[in-house]
């Protein structure tokens, strides 16, 4: 008997659960036959045919999709007008930077160009023997419906689906897949189908992350970007205070700098966009989505937001408390009412929703996540505030009841889910970088997982929204810059939540699935009995770069977990912060790498203990005779590596000469003193602090 | 005589509508540095978001100043954009009167029906003045080259004497005592630092940090910088430039902006702070007095402007001058026996400083102000403008 804590992610794309892949000791899809479901076996194999490929969104598409379909011999036939700009061709210096100049060459080599009027397809297509369109024309329904009947007519068969920001399937009368800025390189695909089909499960497979959505205008994503734009309008037209200056304080607040997305993605295009998925949603919703007329005069003038380089700005603006309370009404009010909208209508699974913000729309908490920390009478204040400044709003659709609901495993396990069959369990992370949500969400998984008896647990990311693991979210650092105490406790918090995994269960696996792990969630998975990962995945410390001391306990478990012999590797990975690959990391980071079905199986032996692979032992006493000064570690370049070295070689002193029960106090001191240094604060951290916390 | 019901009926002044920049003397502020329309515009959104009066609500923008700036070619559209909207507008221009003349055509454009929002903005920076340079064959030189601020100072083409000798000459005309004049300098002073400490600046002042090309905060405009205590000593001490014109009896050079709205009635109740209070222009006019006289001329047009009110100085609750020299209160204060300390109780440009442009503006600021302290009442303000000109305007706050 299966049992989840909420509903696994991978689920909604039919693809079963987590824990399904590691009792059937096999994925739930095989790439190749996806590939042969979708473009034809063998000899019958057909293309994929992208339209407005040299647009922004078909040319980044072309190059993510030729780069992954070219094993596969699947041919990219890439159509447009015979005038468009060639968007293609400026992909190729970004594919070189990724794949090297000769495999970029080898991608492109697979992309046939054709050009057409736009009522009649070239005659040379039929030839590649089009399977599956994806469409990327303009946004304007009547064109995008004669494009697919067009289509049609010469390829019946055809699979379509379009790339379009705000029209529902119903009225385009295809599927959506409809993909996030940067198109080259982010991977998520909202899509539209009434149930997941061989296409979004190919996009899976392909290592893309495709997630359901509900068929109405506008997606999750649309209405949270052009929602935190509207807002951002908004407040402009109430206030004065410029484009430039709300981005900042609304990169402050939420995260994303609103107005200069639409500039660097392309003003002319990104205006429009905006403009049309809110007078769609205004046409049905009300108010609440009214383009204001700022956006309607920059959508018809193409115009930037930001001024140009010569009347860069001269005068200042700040916020004083009263005047900050009213921003966030401003912005928070309608975005909180907005996402009430989409919780009523069921739009996508929580976590999938609150996802979309973070992977697409530069959120660095999901909207559901921050009304989550906000509370549901705090977000019904706030809306209720929001009507009260723009008292047309209210009559859009508002539903607080959606709020009350935040206790429910749903609201509370946006980022980490738990499954058990009765025996064994598995803890999952829907997201790639480790924060205090994911903390609290561990801590919960791991409560209910003990509540239900289990003792055995396998820790790994969830298979769809977190493709890897790259550790701490360094945002959640910002309060220890400036208060050394904060950062104390935060190392101290999540050091004890990795020793759960280590103390409170009988058998404890960490399993890396994907292309990497890095820092803090290295670090959380070390502290499972066994530390299983493919064979391809890079493992490294990056902290020191940063820089910041390691503060999960990296700067003695390792060293306690590993042989004497094995210590010079464990400090070059510490001191250099460089990765190694999973396989030359055996028997000092990793038990047991291989291929992913293999890890899999691995994975499920260890944890039913059927396995003889040996656990590694904790030595819990004071560890002596290694700490002398690192031998044949890189040479330090710049101020801050230095001070960085010195710190991590210290923290390493201490806590591994302390016994196991001192450590965690003595490196959470050494982590937490290091962030509020000025090394840290002039680093990468403070850095990112000085550029979206501090306005 | 004016009646009230048909001189500018359709236009009021919105209270609270209004600010400007503090005026820091020339060379003592991050203003030396900068393009100072584009300052300017860009604080007008500033003042005005502090107001709760959104930009949108402009549908004409007048703007004023005086010494060239980069771009000003592009007047008051650039400005406009620079404030964050598209509307149309132009420039006026008139020396030192400009101020306050931005505010009449603002009026006028309301009154034509026109508009039902004009945004008044003024401004001038006189730190490192711009320079011309012009090819003018006919003359001797071939070409002449202008600094635009102190050129001016010193030489009227139309008398070939500066604006000091006009100081000189208006004190011998009206026989000016030395220590009164002192005595005014002095009065000035006290009443510019007791307003300033009672906290009067801070109602319509607007503190503005300037930022530099990377977006860095380079200073904050938190003072009439350079503006210090003086003592009647001092003042007594300072050698004569001209009769009764010592380097304490006559205003500095500053840089600044001033910004108020000019409205429908309609659109006053709507964008004002305290939609209770009505201000009303009732009237403006202009004189030209005799060569070398400038200082007597404000005088001059107050004598014309009360007289086509059908008012006296009786009837005035605020009397404001905008002031180079104490010269011009001493005179104004012999023809019309009127006493000088009634005058400027909140400050003037004497004190503050003469950014030329926005210098009537922020008089015309504080004079209602004042006005709506006192519970109402008219207001005259003038001043001087170069080529003998005196400018008057008659408010009337209810």
């Amino acid at each position: 008997m299966e049992k989840a804590l909420r509903r696994p992610s991978l689920e909604t794309l039919g693809l079963g659960s987590v824990l399904g892949i590691f009792k059937r000791g096999v994925l739930p899809a095989e790439t190749s036959d996806l590939v042969d479901r979708v473009f034809g076996a063998g000899g019958d194999r057909g293309c994929l045919v992208i339209s407005g490929a040299n647009g922004i969104v078909g040319a980044g598409k072309t190059m993510q999709l030729a780069s992954r379909l070219i094993p596969y011999g699947i041919t990219i036939a890439a159509l447009d007008f015979p005038g468009a700009p060639a968007g293609l061709s400026k992909q190729f210096s970004g594919l070189a930077r990724s794949f090297g100049k000769e495999q970029a060459a080898q991608i492109i080599s697979n992309v046939v160009q054709f050009t057409y009027d736009g009522s009649h397809l070239p005659k040379q297509l039929a030839a590649l023997k089009p399977r599956f369109l994806l469409e990327a024309v303009p946004e304007i329904l009547e064109i995008k419906k004669s494009h697919y009947q067009m289509f049609h007519a010469a390829f019946p068969e055809i699979e379509i689906r379009s790339v379009t920001s705000g029209f529902p399937a119903r009225e385009l009368g295809v599927g959506v897949a409809h993909p996030a800025f940067p198109h080259e390189i982010n991977k998520v695909f909202e899509v539209v189908e009434p149930k997941p089909s061989p296409i979004t499960q190919l996009l899976w497979s392909l290592g893309l992350i495709p997630v359901m959505v509900s068929d109405d205008w506008s997606f999750v994503l649309d209405v949270l970007f052009c929602g935190v734009m509207l807002a951002s309008c908004r407040y402009n037209a109430a206030t004065n205070m410029p484009a430039w200056k709300i981005d900042k304080y609304v990169r402050e607040l939420v995260g994303p700098g609103p107005f200069r997305a639409h500039d660097a993605i392309g003003a002319k295009g990104a205006n429009f966009l905006t403009w049309s998925c809110l007078d769609h949603l205004a046409q049905k919703y009300g108010e609440l989505f009214t383009p204001t007329k700022s956006l309607v005069d920059h959508k018809q003038s193409g115009q930037d937001w930001y001024p140009p380089n010569h009347l860069r700005p001269m005068v200042n603006w700040t916020l004083d408390d009263i005047e900050k309370q009213e921003f966030r009404t401003w912005i928070l009010g309608p975005l909180f009412q907005m996402t009430s909208l989409l919780l009523h209508e069921k739009r996508s699974e929580l976590s999938q929703m609150n996802a979309i913000g973070e992977m697409c729309a530069q959120f660095r908490q999901g909207v559901i996540a921050l009304a989550r920390w906000y509370g549901s009478e705090k977000v019904t204040r706030t809306v209720e505030a929001y009507h009260q400044l723009h008292p047309a709003a209210a009559n859009s659709p508002w539903y607080p009841e959606e709020f009350t609901k935040m206790d429910s495993a749903e609201w509370q396990q946006l980022y980490v889910n738990a499954e058990h069959d009765g025996t064994v369990g598995v803890i999952t992370f829907a997201r790639e970088s480790y924060n205090q949500d994911v903390d609290i969400e561990l801590n919960q998984a791991i409560d209910w997982l003990k509540g239900e008896g289990i003792e055995r647990v396998i820790v790994t990311s969830d298979f769809h929204l977190a493709t890897q693991l790259v550790g701490a979210d360094t945002s959640d650092f910002f309060p220890a810059l400036e208060d050394q105490a904060k950062g104390v406790a935060l190392s101290q918090k999540w050091s004890q939540t990795a020793r759960r995994l280590h103390d409170e269960f009988a058998t404890s696996v960490g399993f890396v699935n994907g292309k990497r792990c890095l820092g803090g969630f290295l670090e959380l998975l070390q502290h499972c009995h066994y530390v299983v990962a493919v064979e391809s995945a890079d493992l490294g410390m990056p902290e020191v770069t940063l820089p910041v001391v390691p503060g999960m306990e990296g700067c003695h478990w390792m060293f306690r977990k590993s042989s004497p012999e094995s210590w010079p590797k464990v400090l070059s990975l510490l001191l250099e912060g460089r990765s190694v690959k999973a396989t030359t990391a055996l028997g000092w980071l990793v038990d047991y790498s291989g291929p992913l079905t293999e890890c899999v199986r691995t994975c499920w032996s260890i944890a039913r203990g059927e396995s003889a692979l040996q656990r590694r032992a904790v030595n819990a006493n004071r560890l002596t005779g290694v700490f002398t000064e690192p031998k044949g570690i890189a040479p330090v370049t710049g101020p801050g590596l230095q001070a960085a070295r010195q710190a991590i070689l210290e923290s390493i002193r201490n806590s591994c000469s302390a016994p196991l029960s001192e450590a965690i106090t003595i490196q959470a001191r050494h982590s937490g003193a290091f962030m509020s240094s000025t090394a840290c604060r002039t680093g990468a951290v403070g850095l990112a602090f000085a550029k979206t916390a501090s306005v | 005589m004016i009646k009230n019901d048909s001189a500018l009926s359709r236009v009021r002044i919105p209270y609270g509508a209004w600010g400007s920049s503090y005026f820091p003397a020339w060379q003592a502020s991050p203003l030396a540095e900068v393009n100072i329309g584009q300052f300017a515009a860009e604080a007008m959104a500033r003042i005005l978001g502090k107001r709760k009066v959104p930009t949108s609500n402009l549908d004409y923008l007048v703007s004023g100043s005086t010494i060239p700036w980069h771009w000003k070619f592009w007047n008051s559209p650039l400005l406009s954009t620079c404030l964050g909207e598209r509307t149309p507008g132009y420039h006026v221009e008139q020396a030192c009167a400009t101020g306050l003349q931005a505010i009449a055509v603002a009026a006028s454009e309301v009154q034509c029906s026109c508009y039902d929002a004009v945004g008044v903005l003024t401004f001038d920076r006189t730190s490192d003045s711009s320079v011309g340079v012009f090819p003018e064959r006919r003359t001797n030189q071939r070409t002449a080259v202008i600094s635009d601020v102190w050129d001016n100072f010193g030489f009227d083409p139309a008398t070939a004497g500066s604006m000091l000798v006009t100081a000189g000459l208006a004190a011998r005309k009206y026989k000016l005592d030395r220590k009164e004049i002192d005595e005014i300098t002095y009065c000035r002073y006290q009443q510019y630092f007791a307003a300033k400490d009672a906290g009067f600046l801070k109602r319509f002042i607007v503190p503005l940090e300037v930022l530099n090309a990377q977006g860095k905060v380079v200073g904050c405009l938190d003072s009439d910088a350079g503006v210090r205590q003086v003592t009647l000593e001092s003042l007594r001490s300072m050698n004569e430039m001209d009769t009764c014109v010592t380097s304490g009896a006559q205003t500095h050079p500053s840089d600044g902006m001033a910004t108020l709205l000019v409205t429908s009635v309609d659109k006053a109740a709507e964008l004002s702070s305290k939609p209770e209070i009505e201000i009303r222009l009732m009237a403006k006019v202009d004189v030209r007095t005799s060569p070398g006289l400038m200082p007597e001329a404000p005088t001059m047009a107050v004598q014309k402007l009360l007289s086509q009110a059908g008012l006296t100085l009786n009837d005035i609750a605020v009397v404001k001058s905008h002031n180079p020299f104490s010269v011009n209160d001493a005179v104004f204060s012999k023809i019309m026996d009127y006493d000088w300390i009634k005058m400027n109780r909140t400050g003037c440009s004497l004190v503050w400083g003469h950014p030329q442009g926005p210098t009537l503006t922020r008089i015309v600021i504080e004079a209602l102000e004042e006005a709506v302290e006192l519970g109402g009442g008219y207001v005259v303000v003038m001043g001087c403008a170069a080529g003998d000109v005196g400018i008057a305007a008659l408010f009337e706050v209810a």
